[in-house]
């Protein structure tokens, strides 16, 4: 771009530069897929000395896949999904409706509403964590997928984004339906959610993308193991005395698969949202 | 109404109501109320202060050099370069594992004696290094996990702002005479204030907040180098059992953070 017309040459010392940047941010990734490929004793065997031999193993084996999916972890991973999956879900219900509510229909005490949800995207999670742990044992969330799923549900910045884009829906679209007799509801049903399809995708990647990596929450709502997410999983997997390298390198592959597979065929939905939201402010 | 009560209740509940029982509780202790002392406290604490000024160093470290870099790689990507969506994508890839799980990943790349990074090392003819296990060398391999972690994420959203600037700005510089590095500082940095502005204060919330690296890897350790404040809270609130302690320190986090906001959105302020 800044480059203007260049000459074949520095375009391909750039791709040269580009594809070393993107090498050195791939290795721990394609160490991490080979590791949980090959036998455990292998994983330290090539590095000193270190020969090519580190990212590419001799024998191939799907045993720490199969040993890891035999344990615990298939259902902490199965808790991930369902709860990432419920998240999602839910949350674009309930905060389109908000977001809906904020743009289209008129109340006393909207600009005050507006402003609660705008707060409440500047308190961080992290920050709320501690006391919430506290208020959710006392209302009997502790342990329960409830518990895990309801804090990453309604979102703030999910609302605002929804907002943004339900703002730019031109407004003969609901008068024109109101005329025909629909009531608010099927308004919302059947014109603004199948428009705002863009928005609806980078919300959606919002709130599963904070389920998906959430740690400290899980850690602090879940005593009992049979409740754990994957990412906890692993951790303590990590803490014990005698744990297998293979097993925990194939569970960190499943993690990272699953948010790499929707994340890059919805990457330009996201960043549409994000221009969008920019753009209006 | 009705479209509004669902989602309200829920950020109330799960938001606001435990923000505002934070700042409560921050002067309190064993339910009494004791007026500033949870703030006094933490002035006089030695392991409280030294996690905040860790914290305030860790910060002022990492986001500049993050944003520096993803800067610096947003430029090669929208340079003429073959498959620049590939190299976007896969660039992307290291944000969507969750972070507790690249912390166990680098942990086990960080092992002094068989780990690949010193195998790296010694491959070069360098020396191996202690990274996580040395008090001077932890919050560095920390940095390094976490650069990796972010420094792709924050080039793609600054790719998205360089697509923004019109071209034919650049090709009229380009026509008075300009080279790649006026261009870059006279016409590109200056357009970019609002998405490095953007980027520099949501890298600096989810830095002053970073807590599962800390958690899995070091415990705050060797030798306190490592305890970032979100640390010290979760200690003083879990394994100390000092509500009020925490709730002050998580209050003076959130302000210390507002401040250091305010003043990177003062400082990228368009003129």
């Amino acid at each position: 771009m800044l480059a203007g017309r260049s000459s074949p040459a520095r375009s391909l010392i750039m791709t040269l530069v580009a594809v070393s940047i993107v090498l050195a941010f791939m290795l721990p990734i394609v160490w991490m897929l080979t590791s949980s490929l090959r036998p455990n004793a292998e994983i330290f065997r090539y590095l000193s000395p270190l020969s090519w031999r580190a990212i590419v193993p001799e024998a191939w084996t799907a045993e720490n896949y199969q040993l890891l999916f035999a344990s615990a972890f298939q259902r902490a991973l199965l808790n991930s999904i369902l709860v990432s999956l419920l998240t999602v879900a839910i949350g674009l219900l309930l905060n389109a409706m908000a977001a809906y509510a904020l743009s289209v229909l008129k109340f006393r005490f909207r600009e005050i509403v507006f402003t609660i949800v705008v707060i409440s995207f500047l308190i961080p999670f992290e920050g709320v964590a501690i006391p919430l742990t506290f208020l959710a044992r006392s209302w009997g969330l502790q342990n329960s997928f409830a518990g895990l799923i309801l804090p990453g549900v309604a979102n703030g910045l999910s609302i605002f984004l929804l907002r943004q884009f339900f703002l730019g829906i031109p407004e003969e679209l609901r008068e024109a339906a109101r005329m025909d007799g629909a009531g608010w509801w099927l308004i919302f049903w059947r014109i603004y959610l199948p428009l705002s399809k863009p928005a609806l995708v980078g919300a959606g990647l919002i709130l599963f993308m904070f389920q998906w990596q959430a740690y400290l929450w899980p850690l602090l709502i879940v005593s009992e193991s049979r409740m754990d997410v994957a990412p906890v999983a692993l951790g303590k997997l990590l803490g014990q005395f005698d744990f297998e390298f293979g097993q925990m390198f194939a569970g960190a592959v499943a993690v990272s698969l699953i948010p790499a597979l929707i994340l890059l065929p919805l990457q330009r939905f996201f960043e549409q949202t994000i221009k969008s939201s920019g753009s209006k402010e | 109404m009705l479209f509004l009560v669902p989602a309200m209740l829920v950020l109330v509940a799960f938001r606001l109501w435990p923000a505002a029982i934070s700042v409560a509780g921050s002067f309190r202790h064993g339910g009494d109320w004791v007026g500033l002392e949870n703030y006094r406290f933490f002035l006089e604490s030695d392991t409280a202060l030294q996690s905040l000024k860790i914290t305030l160093i860790f910060n002022l470290i990492i986001n500049p050099l993050q944003i520096a870099i993803a800067f610096v790689i947003a430029l090669v990507l929208v340079d003429r370069i073959a498959v620049p969506g590939l190299w976007r994508s896969l660039l992307l890839i290291p944000v969507g594992i969750p972070l507790a799980v690249s912390s166990i990943v680098w942990g086990i790349a960080f092992r002094p004696d068989d780990g690949p990074i010193n195998a790296i090392l010694h491959s070069l003819g360098l020396p191996g290094q202690p990274w996580l296990t040395s008090p001077d060398q932890a919050m560095l391999s920390i940095m390094i996990l976490v650069s990796w972690v972010g420094v792709g994420y924050w080039a793609f959203f600054l790719t998205a702002g360089l697509k923004d600037i019109p071209t034919s700005l650049l090709d009229a510089a380009r026509i008075d005479g300009a080279n790649y590095r006026q261009a870059l500082f006279r016409i590109v940095i200056p357009l970019m204030k609002r998405p490095l502005a953007f980027v520099l204060v949501a890298n600096t919330i989810s830095n002053f907040l970073l807590f599962p690296p800390i958690r899995i890897l070091t415990s705050g350790g060797p030798e306190g180098s490592t305890n970032l404040i979100m640390h010290e809270v979760f200690l003083n609130a879990f394994t100390y059992d000092d509500q009020g302690l925490a709730s002050a320190e998580m209050v003076i986090l959130i302000a210390v953070m507002l401040i250091i906001v305010i003043l990177q959105f003062r400082l990228l302020r368009e003129r």
